[in-house]
């Protein structure tokens, strides 16, 4: 799924620190060479350079070294989190991390605080990111929480998603095509409507006799821009409906692209995704991927990166 | 070890801070262009006597390598020493001490500093909103690999102002904070900036309660505490002791000059409240046998309230703990007993990006050679002056002195 924030993306040199973050353990390296330990994850110490760190497991107590509370979003991605809490952690190895404070309020954040780590999962498959809270909260490990959960539902079952609530719409993102449409017949003479009305009368479209000898597909085929716009014929049922905004534009393709054939006579549906969703000064942009097949073929005739704007 | 004072600023030139919606657009070559010839007018030099080149590397519209040898060829000279910074806002400080450490070396007589700042015409076919997409993260880089990318933008960590508030939390944590001393760096600049033409912030005077009642953007900074972006572009020339006496003004000699970068992220620095100018000073102090006892005027790197703070006491104009007391107890604008941003600060006069540390060089050469009308000291020999680039991360100090 497309996450709200950015994501750590883990290398090969950091991955232990992620993977144990995943496993509610918090591990950072140490030098076998002088005994440093360093914070954030390298191939080398950064006290002696010696090439020979280990990974320890570590409890996470540390202290508050500095914080800061963001009146204005430091993106607008963190805007559910205002003020955010930005602080840097001091571990009792000495090292820093910057990281966030959860469930203290403003007036008891106090530099030197003595603080512990919360294991927060921020995705639904277990991503976890290391925050930490005041050492007589709770702490240890934060679930999930689906941003979709708990929100309302039409008469059709769509979720109905406010177009301010960031979360839930980067939570739409999942790349999960939704079911497949009605099905519509591409007929000659649907076909040759379409030739007359656009102009487009080139031979492979229309002339079913000149097409069976000379046509590599036997047969005439639809215009691979009729079958885009028979997307207006397909019922593709979206789990979800944006709510709220002022204006919805269609603001056109970012991808087009007509992979297979639709044979005249064809029978085609549709589906489609949630491919992306962005933030940008022009409004809320989803990106709907919409697949054209002919029935039972796997491979899409029409392939479309439709973006709405929403603001 | 270091400078000799053999080589000096004559000559400078600095597009006036403007809104970037309303300036001219134009490309960094052509700035780089417009700004030596200016320079050069200024110091009363020609363009052969150009021989070194010193350039920003980094946001450099036309391209992201060898920015020299595009603007020597563009410019039409060709040069002894060729040189990129990429020091952010110490950059400028930054060019200078290379530039004259190139001549005394005789490498060269004659070196172009010069950091462009307008904006650049768009392609016919480019996207107005690249800029904002391209400032989304400020100074974090969002590469795979880059430790910033990995540990501090997932949490929200990203841009100047945050980190810059978590230095002064901790300031106010280890010494007490006084957000009225805080105030009155802003308000004294203010006050330098009405006798600037052309300060951004020129005819709006303000007040200690008005810095307190702006919005909080990171606490404890206001947004008036905080720089304003603006468009412009800035060049010096820096020139050897022969070529100076050439020059139409009275030059300022480069005495001394130190540098220090210790961190990308001031969270991992040994401790986040002493800064690296505390080096960097204390070595340009040295170079040129002076004491900050000596300085006539402080033209210190302003991009935050509390870069001010750490920077007079660091740099050893006040002992550490007590800058807020000696900001209240003295008047630290030009007509008051410690001279501090003449020109306003970037605070008030406007910080064109990387060039706006120019704005702080160029003050004090103006303050040196007698060029700055309305807001004259009289008597202006030495002039302290700090770079300072990332948060906090690699500070830059000079010591000019008139001839």
């Amino acid at each position: 799924m497309a996450t709200l924030k950015p994501m750590p993306a883990a290398t090969k040199i950091s991955a232990p620190f992620w993977q144990a973050l995943k496993e509610n353990k918090l591990k950072i390296q140490q030098c076998n060479s002088c005994d440093g330990w360093i914070f954030f994850p390298r191939n080398h110490c950064s006290h002696c350079l010696a090439h020979d760190l280990d990974w320890k497991q570590v409890n996470g107590d540390g202290i508050l070294y500095s914080y800061t509370l963001a009146r204005i979003p430091t993106m607008p991605e963190f805007s559910d989190e205002m003020p955010q809490a930005l602080a840097v952690v001091e571990l009792a190895q000495g090292v820093r991390i910057n990281t966030t404070l959860i469930d203290v309020a403003e007036e008891d954040i106090k530099i030197g605080m003595a603080v512990k780590p919360v294991f927060d999962k921020v995705t639904s498959d277990g991503e976890t990111l290391l925050r930490f809270t005041a050492v007589n909260n709770a702490g240890g490990v934060s679930d999930y929480v689906d941003p979709l959960e708990g929100l309302e539902r039409n008469e059709s079952g769509q979720v109905q998603v406010p177009v301010s609530n960031l979360a839930a719409l980067y939570a739409l993102a999942d790349n999960k095509f939704t079911g497949w449409s009605n099905t519509v017949v591409v007929d000659q003479e649907l076909i040759n409507a379409f030739a007359e009305l656009s102009g487009d009368d080139y031979w492979l479209h229309t002339d079913p006799e000149r097409a069976k000898v000379e046509s590599p597909f036997k047969t005439t085929i639809a215009h691979g821009s009729l079958v885009q716009v028979l997307q207006s014929r397909l019922t593709i049922g979206l789990p979800f409906e944006i709510t709220g905004f002022k204006t919805m534009v269609n603001y056109g393709s970012n991808r087009l692209r007509f992979p297979a054939p639709v044979p005249a006579s064809s029978t085609i549906h549709g589906r489609s995704k949630v491919k992306d969703i962005s933030m940008s000064h022009k409004g809320v942009q989803l990106t709907l991927e919409m697949n054209i097949h002919v029935l039972g073929n796997d491979k899409p005739s029409v392939i479309n990166d439709l973006v709405i704007l929403y603001r | 070890m270091g400078l000799a004072g053999n080589a000096a600023i004559v000559g400078a030139a600095q597009y006036k801070p403007e809104k970037y919606q309303t300036a001219p657009q134009m490309f960094h070559l052509e700035q780089v262009a417009d700004l030596a010839h200016k320079a050069l007018l200024d110091a009363g030099l020609h363009k052969d006597d150009l021989d070194g080149l010193v350039i920003n590397g980094p946001q450099f519209h036309e391209a992201s390598v060898f920015v020299p040898a595009m603007a020597a060829e563009y410019l039409g000279i060709e040069v002894n020493f060729a040189e990129v910074v990429d020091l952010g806002g110490c950059t400028a400080v930054a060019q200078v001490w290379r530039a004259a450490a190139a001549i005394e070396m005789g490498l060269c007589q004659a070196v172009l500093c010069v950091i462009p700042a307008r904006m650049a015409p768009l392609a016919p076919d480019e996207d107005p909103a690249w800029m904002a997409q391209a400032m989304r993260y400020g100074g974090h880089s969002t590469a795979f690999g880059a430790p910033e990318a990995e540990f501090d933008l997932p949490y929200g960590h990203m841009g100047q102002n945050t980190g810059y508030a978590m230095i002064a939390q901790r300031y106010a944590a280890q010494y007490g904070y006084d957000q009225a001393a805080m105030a009155k760096i802003a308000v004294d600049q203010r006050f330098n900036a009405q006798y600037h033409k052309d300060a951004i912030f020129r005819g709006k005077e303000l007040t200690i309660e008005e810095v307190l009642a702006s919005r909080m953007v990171a606490d404890p900074l206001h947004v008036l505490e905080i720089v304003m972006p603006v468009a412009g572009g800035a060049a010096v020339i820096v020139a050897s002791k022969e070529l100076a006496a050439r020059a139409k003004k009275r030059p300022a000699f480069v005495t001394g000059f130190g540098e220090r970068l210790s961190f990308k992220s001031p969270t991992y620095a040994n401790e986040m409240t002493v800064t690296p100018v505390a080096e960097a000073a204390k070595r340009a102090f040295a170079m040129a046998g002076l004491t900050p006892q000596d300085i006539n005027a402080a033209q210190i790197y302003d991009c935050y309230t509390i870069t001010v703070l750490l920077s007079l006491e660091d740099a050893g104009f006040v002992p550490k703990g007590e800058g807020q007391r000696f900001i209240k107890e003295h008047n630290l604008t030009w007509k008051g007993d410690f001279p501090l941003n003449t020109h306003g600060g970037q605070l008030s006069f406007g910080q064109a990006a990387s060039a706006g540390g120019f704005s702080q060089v160029i003050e004090a050469f103006d303050q040196i050679s007698n060029s700055a009308e309305g807001r004259q000291l009289e008597g202006c020999d030495n002039v302290f002056v700090s770079g300072t680039g990332g948060v906090m991360s690699e500070q830059g100090a000079l010591i000019l002195q008139g001839g």
